[in-house]
């Protein structure tokens, strides 16, 4: 009793945290928007260039950089390296709008050979890249306002949907402008995680507000309780999966993907304990009085 | 002694009661078919051709889909035979025949031959992606015949192994998706991003076009009527020249007399005519030939099509010649694509990278699935539990594996996320079952308990299949794979492995 006790006094406050994290995003995106003329910090594949992936081991990759820097503008390089061993295996360079045939021609002269063997190309073109990243914005927006009449219908009632809804969108706003500030350039792949994050995070709302509203055995802060507990073991579960994925994938795009959805899943706990399971805490107390 | 052999008995009740419910029966019914459909042949021994560049092998006939089994005598078993001591003959004996030519060099592209029907996409197992976009905007009609005509062309150049499909985006924008395994890039992108308009000029005077009405037959892998000759030191190393005949319909002949008959004799070299017959591809110049003297006003139909070949040494250049004779051959073969392309993307990724990233997916999916196990073990503490769930994961991921080999659909990286991300929701859903059943005490029976989590698992399940449908136009359909199996996979978790599992769980934790 004592616990349900604090949790009626207290529950409001809790709110704070998540509107705190949501007005620092937003004040923090449209900082970066300003700066960068973006809301987010698109990679070569949706503002077009190129992303070279080469297999050459040992190559002093500082030295390199330098070398390239001389040669050309705007240019990025990365070390790979083989799991486990650590061993150099090669680089990833990318670069916007340069001829491949001339940074494959400039990369023999440090590098030796390269063939088609070792070589790995990725060309996009830079109309291509703004039309997909239109594109990927479309589709969110559509995933979302979808995601939305589905948990309307599932629900038909308003502020328990509208509750789901809104920490969905929360989880995506901080997590874009967490994914902002730690400067990750965002891909193709990265947008489609943000998509499957929308179907992640209403899991754990929708199971707290069936528990919550549409459930009559037990207390109703009981029934908070075992969602919260179940709902933290499925976020555990994921968690643990995408942070191990995460660590051990050798492929950029699928770490992205992984980052994306581990952050956003951080943020969804927030999202889903402190501000929806107040908000049907307070709604289903209202309606209970009302009778 | 007794309470043990109660023991037994029980377990076998269990067990029989399990294999006795629908929803196991499904699942193991289900798991069978994928079987059939991933059809594993771990025996099969061999590499398979993916294009023979070998002027000796074109000419006998080998062609791409060809098993090789053994060369110079060496039984070939696997990528690493291939590398053989070749002397100065080779043999080659592959499923359809043999094959045998004197020389050191042996040019073919090969690869591992298919070990099941799960077909791995471009950034697994390495090769060419192009992404066209129509210059005009196109119908849907035009659009098949687009995709017909790339098809053949492809194919009529020797490769086979290629996944062509059309892509819509949301903004109505039409593309084509070409990918291509075993072919370099420099050697596509002309074969796939030219619109191939060929004409033969003299003068101002078309004489014949490159389409099936002018051209009757064109020679191709044959050595009495195509070839390179010609070599020569240019500037930055050697030029060769490559020649196939043509054979003309007879309204083209007549043409090229008519147009002939008005030329003049060379004034400096009587031999030939006072023009040269020009031969232009998509209106650039490819060759331009003086013609003989004595074809003045005659009706021909056989003619030589000439062109050239650079490289640093002779070697690089007769190889350039032949693969731009090969490339001539086939657009004029095929003809020309209805309408202007523009490549808006291309990507090649090789061999090597999409092995590495092959091998990295079993340690990252056995991983993942040790740490859901690792979880659901802590939370728990019970096997009867944890095993359930990581029977159920694996059997998600075979099955999702199955359909996509089922229908065909390659696998790549965006389709590997899918795969984790539905077995990631997969694994949740399998949690709201397991706490559900057992919030023990209350009143409710079993099917209630399941009914109230299927309520949570379908409003999930919808939520998710929506997020993802939009995907499966944007940006061109390139994150469709992503997609796709998302929602395979969701769909086979709600039908198939959920209700398998509420059996699995109701059956192991009722007493």
């Amino acid at each position: 009793m004592d616990k349900e006790e604090l949790y009626k006094k207290h529950y409001k406050k809790l709110f704070v945290i998540p509107i705190i994290l949501l007005l620092l995003s937003i004040i923090f995106i449209y900082n970066f928007n300003n700066k960068h003329g973006d809301i987010v910090n698109k990679d070569i594949s949706l503002k077009g260039g190129i992303t070279a992936t080469v297999y050459v081991e040992n190559v002093n990759t500082n030295e390199l950089e330098v070398f390239l820097d001389s040669k050309f503008n705007d240019i990025l390089i990365r070390r790979l390296s083989e799991f486990g061993s650590g061993k150099d295996i090669g680089f990833i360079i990318e670069a916007g709008d340069i001829d491949e045939k001339e940074l494959r021609s400039v990369l023999e002269e440090k590098v030796g050979k390269i063939s088609d063997e070792n070589f790995s190309v990725e060309k996009t073109g830079s109309s291509l890249g703004k039309s997909f990243y239109k594109e990927m914005l479309k589709a969110v927006l559509f995933a979302f306002l979808l995601m939305a009449a589905v948990v309307f219908i599932a629900f038909r009632t308003f502020i328990p949907s509208m509750a789901v809804v809104s920490a969905a969108l929360l989880d995506i706003i901080i997590t874009l402008a967490i994914v902002d500030l730690i400067g990750v350039k965002i891909s193709v792949a990265g947008i489609a995680a943000f998509m499957l994050l929308i179907g992640y995070s209403i899991d754990t709302d929708i199971l707290l507000t069936t528990r919550m509203l549409k459930r009559k055995e037990g207390e109703l802060f009981d029934r908070m309780i075992g969602a919260i507990k179940t709902g933290l073991t499925m976020t555990a579960a994921t968690m643990v999966a995408l942070s191990i994925a995460f660590i051990f994938s050798n492929s950029l795009i699928l770490k992205q993907m992984f980052l994306i959805i581990l952050i956003g899943l951080l943020i969804d706990i927030i999202s889903t304990y402190f501000m929806n399971a107040g908000v049907l805490w307070w709604y289903c107390n209202r309606k209970n009085e009302a009778r | 002694m007794l309470v043990c052999y109660g023991g037994i008995v029980i377990g076998k009740m269990k067990l029989g009661n399990l294999l006795r419910d629908w929803r196991m029966i499904i699942l193991i019914v289900v798991l069978l078919m994928t079987i059939i459909a991933i059809k594993p042949m771990p025996w099969n021994k061999g590499i398979e051709v993916v294009k023979v560049n070998q002027k000796e092998l074109l000419e006998q006939g080998m062609s791409s889909g060809e098993i090789i089994k053994s060369i110079n005598g060496k039984e070939i078993e696997n990528l690493k035979d291939f590398n053989v001591e070749l002397g100065n003959k080779i043999e080659i004996t592959t499923n359809k025949g043999n094959y045998a030519y004197l020389g050191t060099e042996l040019d073919v592209v090969v690869k591992d031959v298919d070990k099941s029907k799960i077909k791995k996409g471009l950034d697994l197992a390495g090769g060419t992606r192009v992404l066209l976009k129509p210059k005009e905007k196109v119908t849907e009609q035009q659009m098949d015949n687009l995709n017909a005509i790339m098809k053949t062309r492809l194919d009529v150049y020797g490769l086979s192994d290629l996944n062509i499909r059309k892509a819509n985006d949301l903004s109505g924008n039409k593309f084509l998706l070409v990918e291509i395994s075993g072919a370099t890039k420099e050697e596509v992108k002309e074969l796939i991003g030219q619109q191939g308009k060929f004409e033969a000029k003299i003068g101002d005077e078309v004489v014949f076009v490159g389409e099936k009405e002018d051209i009757r037959n064109v020679c191709k892998d044959d050595g009495s009527c195509s070839g390179v000759s010609q070599c020569n030191i240019v500037d930055n190393g050697q030029q060769c020249r490559f020649q196939f005949q043509v054979t003309l319909s007879n309204d083209a002949a007549k043409k090229h007399a008519e147009v002939t008959s008005k030329l003049e004799a060379n004034e400096s070299n009587g031999e030939y005519l006072s023009k040269k017959i020009d031969f232009y591809l998509d209106n650039e110049l490819v060759d331009s030939l003086f013609i003989g003297a004595d074809l003045k006003g005659v009706e021909t139909t056989d003619i030589l099509i000439s062109g050239p070949g650079l490289g640093s040494t002779r070697d690089e250049a007769i190889k350039d010649a032949l693969m731009n004779m090969n490339k001539l051959q086939t657009i004029l073969m095929v003809g020309s694509l209805p309408f202007e392309l523009e490549i808006v993307k291309m990507d090649s990724i090789s061999p090597r990278l999409g092995m590495e990233f092959f091998k990295n997916i079993f340690l990252v999916g056995g991983l993942a699935i040790l740490g859901v196990a690792l979880v659901i073990f802590v939370r728990y503490r019970k096997f009867k539990i944890v095993i359930p769930i990581i029977v159920t994961m694996i059997s998600e991921i075979f099955i999702i594996i199955g359909v996509a080999a089922f229908i065909g659909w390659r696998l790549d990286l965006a389709a590997i996320a899918g795969i984790l991300a539905s077995v990631g929701t997969g694994v949740d859903d399998q949690i709201v079952i397991t706490d559900e059943v057992m919030s023990g005490e209350t009143a409710y029976d079993w099917k209630e308990k399941l009914k109230k989590a299927f309520f949570i698992i379908f409003v999930a399940y919808f939520g998710t299949v929506v997020a993802m449908l939009p995907l499966w136009n944007a940006g061109a359909g390139l994150v469709r794979g992503f997609a796709l199996t998302t929602i395979i996979g969701v769909t086979i978790g709600v039908f198939i492995t959920r209700p398998a599992f509420a059996s699995m769980i109701e059956k192991l934790l009722k007493d």
